[in-house]
């Protein structure tokens, strides 16, 4: 079997790539209802994604697949506003997890979680511009028009001591996800002869 | 299927690397917050800019609808909430407007950019600027999918409706399973015809691939550029000088 991706395999990273930016865009909605939903997007958008990475993973199964995809995710992000700062990180995730799905041979359930797991981080990277900023941040959003309640309880579930918690969140329920979203396809797509 | 049938249509159609250059400088705009009146009014001009040109690629009925969302948002963000507002609605509001003000700026531009630009002047500016065929490969994908992933769901919405299943029942579980499990499905297919349909064409053929878009930047690419350009140096320069 060939390892390089060809033409057919980035069509079909750019379509997964296109749901999972869905799924985010439809989680990060439901934020604006309490700035703690924010902070909870590291258990609903790693858990909900499963589903899509889970049938990614069984369809594509060659080096470079998830770096494409966190090179993409960091574009998307630029350009829908959440800034390049988190670019690096979101990249970086995607080779990580890329190596560690490589080791397992793109086969290995084990491997396959934990890839999930470590690619998922790239949730965490859009709260890096509210963590490295955060005085300045706060200032703005509050001269901006934010109520100071709104600000307090964003910072407050958001700082640079909750950061490792949301990082460890955003690891285990990446991990989660790919568990449950494996369970899913397997009862659904295994049964349909998709993968 | 209706992503591309615009355009050609007006005079004014700006190269995609124009569009490119346009969502690259409202992107950046739009990271830093704007505080005081004269970088608010930059930041509203600099979206004001993408609905105009909107209206004038022959799509003013969206451009009203961003506008009128975007009105809403920034009316209330600047006369309704202020530092000290709280409760419950106004949390909401907050919240609401927050996204609104923070994020539509870009997504008006990402969507003009989408919505105006046919997937092979996409490819071929992605080639003049000499971007890796895989990046620009899943791109076009990714620009070409979010019509398709929305009529998909409607359809699955619709389905659904027919045979009366509101919620999944309550449960969160089957609420996401019941909606993600078939639009998979049919995006999945959809993505094994479309990569196909590509194959069949050379896509991914060792060869340079021409175009039968034949794409220049026009004197008017040129204004637009410098234009948002100012606009990018004066609201950096407002915002850290803090002079305005």
């Amino acid at each position: 079997m060939n390892n390089k991706l060809k033409a057919k395999d980035f069509i079909t990273v750019g379509l997964f790539t296109a749901l999972l930016f869905v799924v985010e865009f439809a989680c990060g909605m439901l934020g604006f209802i309490h700035p703690y939903i924010v902070a909870a997007y590291v258990i609903i958008i790693p858990l909900v994604g499963g589903i899509p990475m889970m049938l990614f993973y069984s369809k594509t199964e060659k080096f470079g697949m998830l770096t494409t995809m966190s090179i993409l995710l960091a574009i998307i992000m630029f350009v829908t506003g959440m800034g390049w700062l988190g670019a690096p990180l979101i990249i970086a995730s995607g080779i990580v997890a890329d190596l560690i799905a490589k080791g397992g041979n793109y086969k290995s359930a084990k491997k396959t979680i934990l890839s999930n797991g470590v690619f998922s981080l790239w949730v965490c990277a859009n709260y890096f511009p509210v963590i490295v900023s955060a005085s300045s941040y706060r200032k703005d959003l509050l001269k901006g028009g934010y109520s100071a309640e709104y600000c307090d309880n964003l910072f407050r579930a958001i700082n640079s001591k909750t950061a490792i918690v949301l990082i460890i969140a955003c690891f285990i329920f990446g991990c989660l996800g790919a568990y449950l979203g494996e369970a899913v396809v397997k009862k659904h797509f295994a049964k349909a002869g998709i993968v | 299927m209706d992503a591309c049938v615009c355009a050609d249509k007006t005079q004014l159609h700006l190269d995609p690397r124009t569009k490119l250059f346009m969502v690259f400088v409202v992107s950046t705009v739009v990271l830093v917050t704007a505080t005081t009146p004269f970088t608010v009014f930059l930041r509203t001009l600099i979206t004001f800019v993408p609905l105009f040109l909107l209206i004038l690629e022959g799509r003013a009925l969206s451009a009203l609808g961003f506008a009128l969302m975007y009105g809403v948002a920034m009316f209330l963000m600047h006369f309704f909430i202020s530092q000290n507002s709280s409760g419950i609605i106004m949390a909401l509001l907050v919240g609401y407007c927050g996204i609104v003000v923070q994020f539509m700026p870009a997504m008006i531009c990402a969507w003009y950019m989408v919505k105006t630009t046919k997937i092979g002047e996409f490819m071929s500016a992605m080639q003049k600027m000499h971007v890796p065929d895989g990046i620009t490969i899943s791109l076009a994908v990714i620009m070409r999918f979010f019509p398709t992933i929305k009529e998909e769901y409607g359809a699955i919405r619709d389905a659904m409706r027919m045979r009366g299943i509101m919620l999944g029942g309550g449960n969160p579980g089957k609420i996401i399973e019941f909606r993600m499990i078939p639009l998979l499905f049919s995006c999945v297919s959809i993505g094994d015809e479309l990569s196909c349909a590509a194959i069949t064409r050379g896509l991914g053929a060792n060869v340079k691939r021409t175009s039968t878009v034949e794409i220049r930047l026009t004197s008017m690419d040129y204004l637009v550029m410098a234009g948002f350009l100012l606009i990018a140096i004066v609201f950096i320069m407002a915002k850290y000088t803090e002079i305005l």
